[in-house]
């Protein structure tokens, strides 16, 4: 055949119809662009299981295919969620669930008792306020396929809130065979019982996600609200696109190719608030709290006056603005207990002092007998926010003379360094800035930054007996109005032995389409997914 | 030839074995934990241990290096840390994206390049050439993100012609895929059109000053005949040499393209896999970028034989 360009078109256009066809088969599938939401999330997803890692996007993509026995509503208060009715003995020591009829997971199985009862005693061995609480669990058994009893041995007010996930790790109820499995090891099978399907099929690890509506999910009857009531998905699919460069995001959220980016950076506030089809919407209304942890097994902070002249240098406002947060969306806090709990309170805060008091702080260095030693404060620099604080504080205290040094490193590197309980010659540190939900500082037996308890507690190591004494007492407190007082004696103690230092609070709002409704406020950075839906 | 090609057959085995070596060293050198990231910001350090413990990362380092080499042997090029799945699996997902920017990116830029650069020594130090020089030294210039950036600002946003980002796959038809090539090629193009161009120009004007263009001129063959016929083809050799390494780099070096436009390559998932130290992606990409380079390398020798047949192996 010789090749003349007819035969070529006729060869071109064969080609073209037949890579073509695919798509023309999948498109009979596929749900429709006004049935699916592209959602841009925070970060990468990376691992899948709840009880291995406490990253947001491991919460969220748990959230979204599992289902929790309790759920926090809007007020964060503890609601039955694959729960129909559950009761307490006279003697406070037996609790007796009851499972809602017609749940059944991804796979087509039945949810059963003997699911459930797994997965509560796999959470139990994998979070810090499931550990307390099983140290009271004396059996966990199950009585029918629907009925499941939790035996205490002591009365524990906490139990609901906890299993609610009200401050921890995310209590998924998973199948029996996947809860079995030891807490290091991680459920990759992705099989809940939850609103959402995860497409494993089209799973692009470090690119995409997808999760398809449970058309066999049948939610609560009561109005969503917060992760409680009920769980109605509008759309067919979501799909989380993960989009590493932040102008990108917002220039597809502008051309509609996204519908919702999680976190956009707040320098592009103006550019979203401009355009007339996005909008800004908190959906965190606890927001979040930035602090940072002292090392206090080396010096200078091993000497409390050191620790608490950091109290004194922290300007809030200046430190937010320097991490880059919006002035809008940035509140000081001064309690240990966060800012929107019902524990938070302003005992002993007499240290705060709106822009800081530099001269405070030096005395107190002073009075701390601190010679120059240097101090070395961590830097991430793949975190921008707490890279910029990091730099501001370093600086800030270089202004009342403290030998400060910055060590940069990517997140990695960060992680591998704050273990290090040594000094800083041998590759130890002295601050690191972190920070935490603030929704989770209502529990201090769940949140590691509320530790005092030396080489136990989380990185800094603080150890205050007193306060620990006092924490032991939180899970048996019985009323609101108890817990409040013992948060006022324990912030007391813990603002002088100061083993943390808030740099303050932040909202960070979602940029969205205006085509995007029906968002659920929560109160917590891990967000969900059902309710919303296209025009 | 073919003990020539054996030779470097076994010398890409023995390039693979160092690079190998090297990037195991190095990596656990380097501070970074996998199961402090996999756990998360506010883990304990009891939750990273056990995870550790779990992953394997507490056997001594030359028991992994083994584990690791005998995987490699068998063909087993290791699991993902965090996702869990086969390496290959995720490569292969990431090659067709990678690829096809590399081709697309190739395609434009010799063609372009070469074009320019002949025309540039064609019209040396006239207006055309001095314009061309512009547009090179500009094209090497500016950075690849603010080119992007200004392009989807322009053709994106703005026209709404194309779309900001992402890749569709050819499967899900030639429209799609081709679409939403054309600006990240065209972005990634214009350094590799400069430098092409440069090189080409530069080495046909040598060649237009030989005797034997002087005497083809004289011997009245047209210009097009003197440049692509005579010219062209002798000043090929360097030519060659640049798309050659260029189609290396393009292969595993197109990180900046593929973040501003959101495209799933190679390229991005190695820098993740970098960020959270996921051991076995990183090693596994490398060795087989590294054997990638040495086959290039030597597609590209056994290419300039034909364009210049006083090269001999």
């Amino acid at each position: 055949m010789t090749i003349s360009r007819r035969n070529m078109m006729k060869v071109g256009l064969a080609a073209g119809a037949a890579l073509s066809l695919p798509s023309v088969l999948r498109a009979q599938t596929a749900p429709s662009d006004a049935r699916t939401v592209r959602w841009v999330p925070d970060g990468i997803l990376q691992v899948f299981d709840p009880l291995v890692s406490t990253a947001n996007e491991t919460s969220q993509h748990s959230l979204a295919i599992y289902d929790t026995l309790f759920a926090l509503d809007s007020k964060g208060l503890p609601q039955p969620q694959m729960v129909e009715k559950w009761g307490l003995s006279d003697d406070k020591k037996t609790y007796t669930f009851h499972l809602r009829e017609g749940q059944a997971f991804h796979d087509g199985s039945p949810v059963t008792a003997a699911d459930c009862v797994a997965s509560v005693r796999r959470w139990g061995q994998a979070d810090a306020g499931g550990k307390v609480i099983m140290e009271s669990v004396k059996d966990i058994s199950k009585n029918d396929d629907r009925t499941f009893t939790i035996t205490l041995t002591q009365p524990l007010p906490l139990l609901i809130p906890s299993l609610a996930s009200a401050a921890g790790l995310y209590l998924a109820v998973m199948r029996e065979k996947d809860a079995s499995r030891p807490v290091t090891e991680q459920v990759t099978a992705n099989i809940g019982s939850g609103p959402f399907k995860f497409n494993e099929a089209l799973a692009r690890p470090g690119a995409s996600f997808v999760y398809d509506r449970n058309e066999n999910y049948v939610p609560r009857k009561e109005a969503p609200d917060g992760f409680a009531g009920g769980k109605v998905v509008n759309v067919d699919r979501v799909i989380w696109n993960y989009l590493a460069d932040q102008q990108t995001a917002f220039a597809a959220l502008q051309a509609g190719e996204v519908d919702l980016v999680q976190a956009p950076a707040s320098d592009l506030y103006p550019a979203i608030e401009s355009d007339p089809n996005l909008e800004l919407e908190i959906m965190n209304k606890a927001g979040t709290n930035m602090f940072l942890r002292l090392n206090c097994l080396q010096p200078p902070f091993n000497n409390v006056k050191a620790r608490q002249a950091m109290l004194h240098l922290i300007d809030q406002e200046a430190v937010m603005r320097a991490a880059g947060f919006d002035p809008k969306y940035i509140n000081p806090v001064t309690s240990i207990f966060g800012r929107t709990t019902p524990y938070s309170n302003d005992e002993n805060t007499g240290w705060y002092k709106k822009g800081g008091d530099l001269e405070g702080a030096k005395q107190l260095f002073q009075e701390a007998g601190y010679a120059g030693e240097k101090v070395v404060v961590l830097q991430t620099s793949d975190w921008p926010a707490a890279s910029n604080a990091a730099l501001y504080l370093a600086n800030t205290l270089r202004k009342i003379g403290v030998n400060a040094e910055l060590a940069s490193s990517d997140w990695s590197g960060f992680t591998a360094r704050r273990s290090n309980k040594g000094p800083v010659e041998d590759g130890g540190w002295s601050i690191f800035i972190s920070d935490w939900s603030d929704s989770k500082f209502g529990n201090p037996l769940d949140i590691p930054a509320l530790l005092a308890n030396g080489d136990d507690a989380w990185y800094g190591w603080p150890k205050n007996d007193e306060y620990e004494a006092l924490r032991a007492k939180w899970g048996d407190v019985d009323t609101l109005q108890e817990r409040q007082a013992l948060a006022r004696e324990m912030q007391r103690l813990s603002w002088d032995f100061v083993g943390t230092v808030m740099l303050g609070h932040y909202v960070s709002p979602v940029a969205r389409r205006k085509s995007l409704t029906g968002l659920v406020s929560v109160l917590s950075v891990v967000y969900p997914m059902w309710n919303m839906q296209k025009a | 030839m073919c003990t020539y090609i054996l030779r470097r057959m076994v010398s890409a085995i023995a390039v693979m074995a160092m690079v190998g070596i090297f990037i195991f060293v190095l990596l656990r050198l380097a501070p970074g934990d996998p199961a402090a990231i996999m756990a998360g910001r506010n883990a304990t350090a009891e939750a990273i241990a056990g995870i550790r413990e779990q992953l394997g990362l507490n056997e001594p380092l030359p028991v992994q290096f083994m584990l690791w080499v005998s995987s490699m042997l068998h063909g087993d090029f290791g699991t993902s840390i965090f996702s869990g799945r086969p390496v290959f699996e995720l490569v292969l997902q990431r090659l067709e994206p990678t690829l096809s920017l590399s081709l697309m990116t190739l395609a434009l830029s010799v063609t372009l390049g070469v074009s320019l650069g002949v025309l540039a020594a064609w019209r040396a130090g006239g207006l055309l050439d001095r314009t061309l020089t512009l547009f090179a030294t500009l094209g090497y210039s500016v950075p690849v993100f603010v080119v992007g950036y200004f392009l989807v600002y322009l053709l994106a946003i703005g026209a709404g012609w194309l779309p900001v980002q992402g890749y569709v796959q050819i499967e899900n038809g030639l429209g799609g895929w081709f679409a939403h090539l054309v600006l990240p090629t065209v972005t990634l193009s214009l350094p590799y059109i400069a430098l092409i161009a440069r090189i080409t120009r530069a080495s046909m004007l040598e060649v237009l000053s030989e005797d034997y263009m002087r005497t083809a001129a004289a011997k009245g063959a047209s210009a097009y005949a003197m440049l692509v016929h005579h010219a062209l083809k002798n000043a090929g050799v360097p030519i060659l040499t640049v798309v050659g390494l260029s189609f290396a780099y393009l292969i595993g070096g197109v990180v900046l393209t593929e973040t501003v436009f959101n495209i799933p390559g190679v390229g991005r998932m190695v820098v993740d896999a970098v960020n959270s130290r996921d051991y076995p992606i990183i090693q596994s990409v490398l060795i087989m970028v590294s054997g990638l380079y040495v086959l290039i390398n030597l597609a590209v020798d056994l290419a300039y034989t034909l364009i210049d047949p006083r090269i001999r192996y």
